[in-house]
């Protein structure tokens, strides 16, 4: 689909197709490809369209029309399709385009001398504009930009040229001169705040010419040097943090190379913590200051990881504020946990923590040897003091299921006083 | 069931070969790709019955492969493979259209499970996207436009609550089946009819996540 011509226009031979040219493009490439089409000089084409566009502004709708609508050589997508083949891009294009209606129409309003028969030819094509800015390939729109920046005078940084220098001077002065006239005319036949505003305007732009790319320039370096520092800043804070921790932990590992067992709890310890900085950074600093229902949680999914070598799968639903009763059916839950980190013999445990309006709820899983629930003597410190009897005085229940060979699963609730 | 055909993406080439390695054997790994737009050309040109799918990779990421492919060949099915279990990203690639989401340190017979499953049509819920959905479909949140409630795709059953909290509190399809004195197969419907509901639905949390991402 994409179909590349000619960069130039080979007088006296027309080429097939037709296509907005590339090599020979001034703005959109319209006039290069017609002339490439014809077989004519670019020129010709574009004097052609240039008194078109003088006498009627029928040129320079032409011009957008088939900007728009006709590929770019090389490319295979015309500009229209791709801005009206994304949502997004349309409702972008629409909205610019109703920008500058509203800025016409207001400035019709405040009396700014209308353009005539080209009003609506220019209004088209500035609506056009910001159609070909939004939907041209990035190819283009980097050729747009070039030309933006080549402009004599926007043109960033000052060209060092005089030449530029004085015509911006120029150029700014007049505009100057017909403001401050304009402005001391307020007393005469017009009156009224109309000419004072427009007036204003032109002062304003006289001086945004005469200055504005110096102004441009301190801009640019200001904020260029401020990504630089912070970009430094953040790289420092990086490679400190990697040193703290992944750094010392690669060593450990190194010189624990022979026992796995702690080779494997190391590296889930820097996993975790890794992780927890990446993707949850806010938590980081929440130290003993802010203890909530997960927060604590997440204190024993790295307590039994590091001290047993036990991989925790916690998933936790809701978050409340650490009571008492919280902190007791935490203790329970954290004691079931060892227990079963310790006893069960399985790799893996599971705690699930639901906070609910009426109640909060605590599992602790796991799929290792089980144990007869009934044969455990009722004095045995573990499950009788730090589960039941935690529970018991908040009110909460306990009830422990375990099947031998297939795993245990404490499971702890407590009601919610609201 | 015969070997399901599987296609891997992931940029790393050292999560490819591990991963190659565990499943050599048990199912008919069909090809690979490290970037968005090979693979998306390669996945469309040999339609596999399962991607398994990086979700953090340059050019766009996994979504950008999952939505070229979904678009053009809707039987290819996606399960999301990362490192990160952080909510957007999963919930980003399950909006998009995986029919499920797995963590990298899942055990090799997990995965292959994950991969059977997803072939077979089914949805595979991790035990913390199993939360992540609780905790989005909170009877307490709010919903975007109050129009706008379907209670078809907007709220869950209570049957796929209690599904889901087994599935958070680590319990094997089978082991709710009988915890609920259900058959697996019921168990899988009703996961499947979760995770439609995570797809479509307009509740807030959802939305919110994929909007601030730009993702729509």
């Amino acid at each position: 689909m994409a179909i590349t011509t000619a960069p130039h226009a080979i007088i006296g031979t027309p080429q097939r197709p037709f296509r907005r040219g590339v090599g020979n493009a001034i703005l959109g490439g319209v006039c290069g490809g017609l002339a490439i089409r014809l077989g004519v000089r670019e020129r010709t084409v574009r004097v052609i369209f240039s008194l078109l566009a003088l006498i009627s502004g029928l040129g320079l709708l032409l011009y957008m029309l088939l900007w728009l609508t006709l590929p770019r050589s090389g490319e295979g997508h015309v500009i229209a399709q791709r801005i009206l083949g994304k949502r997004r891009e349309l409702h972008r294009t629409l909205l610019g385009f109703i920008v500058v209606l509203a800025s016409m129409i207001i400035l019709f309003r405040l009396g700014i001398p209308s353009f005539g028969i080209y009003t609506w030819p220019v209004l088209l094509s500035a609506a056009g504009i910001v159609g070909v800015w939004r939907g041209s390939s990035p190819d283009e729109r980097r050729h747009l930009e070039d030309l933006v920046k080549s402009a004599p005078l926007i043109r960033v940084p000052p060209s060092k040229s005089r030449k530029n220098f004085w015509l911006r001077v120029l150029l700014g002065s007049v505009f100057i001169f017909v403001g401050l006239r304009s402005l001391s005319h307020i007393h005469g036949v017009w009156g009224g705040a109309t000419p004072q505003l427009f007036g204003t305007l032109i002062v304003i732009v006289g001086v945004l010419i005469l200055l504005a790319p110096w102004w441009l320039e301190t801009l640019s370096e200001l904020s260029g040097e401020r990504r630089a520092r912070v970009r430094v800043e953040e790289r420092a804070n990086v490679a400190a943090h990697l040193h703290d921790s992944v750094l010392q932990t690669l060593t450990l590992i190194e010189r624990a190379a022979g026992d796995e067992t702690a080779v494997v709890r190391l590296a889930r310890k820097q996993e975790r913590e890794l992780r927890q900085w990446l993707f949850d950074p806010n938590q980081e600093d929440s130290g003993a200051a802010t203890s909530t229902y997960s927060s604590l949680l997440h204190n024993i999914e790295n307590e039994i990881e590091s001290d047993y070598g036990v991989k925790v799968e916690l998933v936790i639903v809701g978050d409340c504020d650490a009571s008492d009763a919280v902190l007791a059916l935490i203790a329970a839950g954290r004691e079931a946990a060892i227990n079963a980190a310790r006893w069960s013999g399985a790799g893996s445990l599971s705690i699930f923590a639901e906070v609910e309006t009426n109640n909060i709820t605590l599992f602790v899983r796991d799929q290792g040897q089980g144990f007869d629930v009934d044969a455990v003597p009722s004095d045995r410190r573990g499950i009788a003091l730090s589960i039941r009897q935690r529970m018991n005085q908040h009110g909460g229940t306990v009830s422990i299921k375990s099947i031998i060979g297939a795993g245990s699963e404490v499971q702890l609730a407590l009601p919610r006083s609201s | 069931m015969s070997q399901p055909r599987v296609f891997l993406v992931d940029d790393h080439e050292l999560i490819r070969s591990g991963i190659r390695s565990e499943l050599t054997g048990s199912v008919d790994i069909i090809g690979e790709a490290d970037e968005v737009d090979v693979a998306i050309e390669m996945i469309l040109e040999r339609t596999p019955d399962v991607v398994l799918l990086d979700v953090h990779m340059p050019g766009g990421g996994g979504i950008a492969v999952l939505r070229a492919v979904i678009e053009k060949v809707p039987a290819v099915r996606f399960l999301a493979l990362s490192v990160s279990d952080a909510s957007e990203d999963v919930i980003g690639v399950i909006r998009a259209g995986a029919r499920g989401y797995v963590t990298k340190n899942i055990s090799g017979p997990d995965l292959l499970d994950a991969i059977y499953r997803v072939a077979a049509g089914d949805a595979v819920f991790s035990p913390r996207l199993a939360g992540f959905v609780l905790d989005a479909f909170s009877l307490e949140g709010k919903i975007l436009e109050a129009g706008d409630v379907d209670p078809e795709l907007d709220q869950l059953t209570p049957r796929e609550r209690q599904v889901l909290r087994l599935i958070a509190r680590g319990y094997s399809y089978r082991d709710i089946g009988s915890e609920l004195t259900i058959s697996s197969k019921t168990v899988e419907s009703h996961v499947s009819s979760v995770l439609r509901k995570l797809q479509l639905s307009n509740r807030h949390q959802l939305t919110n996540w994929v909007s601030e991402r730009h993702l729509y």
